[in-house]
């Protein structure tokens, strides 16, 4: 009796919305891989495929917030290995900069995320997401941004 | 002391000579204490020109204003223009000379050293005055600003009455100019620079959250930063469908397609999300003239949104914009010791 309350809670659970930015050449791979490799994780997070995560540019991620995400993260090759060269450092410090101003109006650090995956890299792929889920649902909705309708 | 005399001379002789087709500086106005900017086009209009604690605006937006304006001018003076800058006014020109938004040849820069002194506050002099208006304010040196009133007058320590970016000004004189005015004083006798960001960056997450929220919900939209900033110089602004540009061959398939990132209701969400954009659009371009927190009617302080990126700009990539024309952008450069640690 008792674990099926348990269960009616856990299914009331506040699951939050998480949008990935990740980049065609390794991230979307990595995420594919841990799919292929049946790997479980939560499916909390939809990818937005990008050519690069130098292109992802701050007002995808706002306006992912804005659209209701209670997450975002960008995802991108390791250092030196991105498809474009430099893509990734661009991304890097842009990335640096739009986490601390969110930081700074309040945004939970924990809501923005940035993380190297590579295209083998599946395991880490289903780390990142669960870890971020986690994380979320201990924070709850994301309501700064989030434009009422 | 900044001497006045030799910038009018200077601007004067400009004119006579025929080497601008205008000088841009400030006179006094009609409306209220503070300095208004002028197009000086004649030598006889130098007599006017002004130099104090007044001159508030930033003159590099004109220089932007200007070049919209000549762009659908019917025939156009294509001699430079003289502009009175002073030390962040000419950090500002040097931030559109990086982006190749002006050349150097059309401009004449006349630079005055702010010294160890600024410009003003007004909020900050009429609480100094408790309701006395003031009708003129001077430089006193180190002693801080002059100040007199209708039947009085008084001497207003710096720190009391100068805007919080002059306070925290790092460098009080242009770095790039043709003439040059006044000393260059690099010891400046007031609090240290950031000291406003930093206090709000100091304290608690929830609380930071909050102090924001109140300041967003306030918002009305005007878009009078976003008019003042020189920096914000784009023909269509993202944040604001209005501006998009649409001509007599625009489809209405065309208008619909366009991407409305951001709603225009002045809502929180949507003002938050309109000033983060701006903060972005003005990472390692801000020079912090502190214009925009100056023209907001609801008092908003955004010059903090704007000195925080400044602020990490400064400590983790060692930028810091408008001291050269040739350095790489801060977002279009990177060197491989970025930070890392936080990326998963
Ligand atoms: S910020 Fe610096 S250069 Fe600009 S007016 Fe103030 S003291 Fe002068
Ligand atoms: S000037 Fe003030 S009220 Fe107007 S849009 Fe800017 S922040 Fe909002």
């Amino acid at each position: 009796m008792q674990d099926a309350a348990a269960a009616k809670h856990d299914a009331q659970e506040f699951e939050p919305k998480v949008v990935a930015f990740l980049c065609k050449w390794c991230s979307s791979a990595g995420s594919d891989l841990a799919g292929v490799s049946r790997l479980k994780y939560p499916a909390n997070a939809v990818p937005i495929q990008v050519m690069c995560s130098g292109s992802v540019s701050p007002i995808y991620i706002l306006s992912a917030f804005n659209k209701g995400a209670d997450g975002v993260l960008v995802s991108g090759c390791h250092p030196g290995d991105c498809h474009y060269l430099k893509g990734n450092y661009y991304a890097r410090r842009r990335i640096f900069l739009v986490q601390k101003l969110l930081q700074f109006i309040g945004v939970e650090p924990d809501r923005f995320r940035m993380s190297w995956v590579s295209a083998a890299e599946g395991v880490k792929y289903a780390e990142v997401i669960t870890d971020f889920v986690n994380d979320l649902k201990a924070l709850g909705p994301q309501t700064k941004l989030k434009a009422k309708r | 002391m900044i001497p006045v005399e030799d910038i009018r001379a200077r601007a004067k002789d400009l004119l006579q000579s025929g080497k601008v087709r205008a000088v841009l500086g400030y006179r006094r106005s009609t409306a209220g204490l503070l300095a208004e900017p002028a197009f000086m086009t004649t030598a006889d209009e130098t007599a006017a020109l002004v130099l104090d604690p007044t001159c508030v605006g930033n003159l590099a937006l004109y220089l932007v204003n200007e070049k919209k304006r000549m762009k659908h001018a019917r025939q156009s003076d294509k001699r430079p223009l003289g502009i009175v800058a002073k030390g962040c006014d000419s950090r500002a020109i040097t931030v559109l000379l990086q982006e190749n938004h002006i050349r150097r040849d059309e401009v004449i820069v006349l630079g005055v050293s702010c010294e160890t002194g600024g410009m003003i506050d007004t909020r900050k002099l009429n609480k100094a005055l408790r309701g006395k208006g003031a009708t003129s304010a001077h430089f006193e040196g180190e002693g801080g600003v002059r100040v007199s009133y209708v039947g009085g007058g008084t001497i207003l320590p710096g720190k009391d009455v100068l805007a919080d970016r002059c306070l925290e000004c790092a460098k009080s004189y242009p770095l790039d100019a043709d003439f040059f005015f006044g000393e260059k004083v690099d010891e400046r006798p007031y609090g240290p620079r950031f000291a406003a960001v930093s206090a709000i960056a100091e304290k608690g997450s929830e609380e930071r959250s909050a102090f924001w929220d109140a300041h967003f919900e306030r918002c009305i939209r005007c878009y009078a930063c976003r008019a003042v900033c020189p920096m914000c110089y784009c023909d269509e602004c993202v944040v604001d469908s209005t501006n998009f540009i649409v001509g007599p061959t625009t489809s209405a398939d065309e208008k619909a397609d366009r991407v409305r990132w951001i709603n225009r209701s002045a809502t929180p969400s949507e003002n938050a999300m309109y000033h983060m954009v701006r903060a972005m659009h003005l990472a390692g371009r801000c020079i912090d003239c502190g214009e925009c927190e100056r023209v907001c009617p609801v008092n908003i302080p955004l010059r903090l949104l704007n000195t925080m990126l400044e602020r990490e700009a400064l400590e983790m990539f060692q930028y810091t914009p408008g001291i050269d024309a040739e350095q790489p952008s801060l977002i279009s450069s990177f060197r491989d010791g970025d930070p890392n640690d936080f990326v998963r």
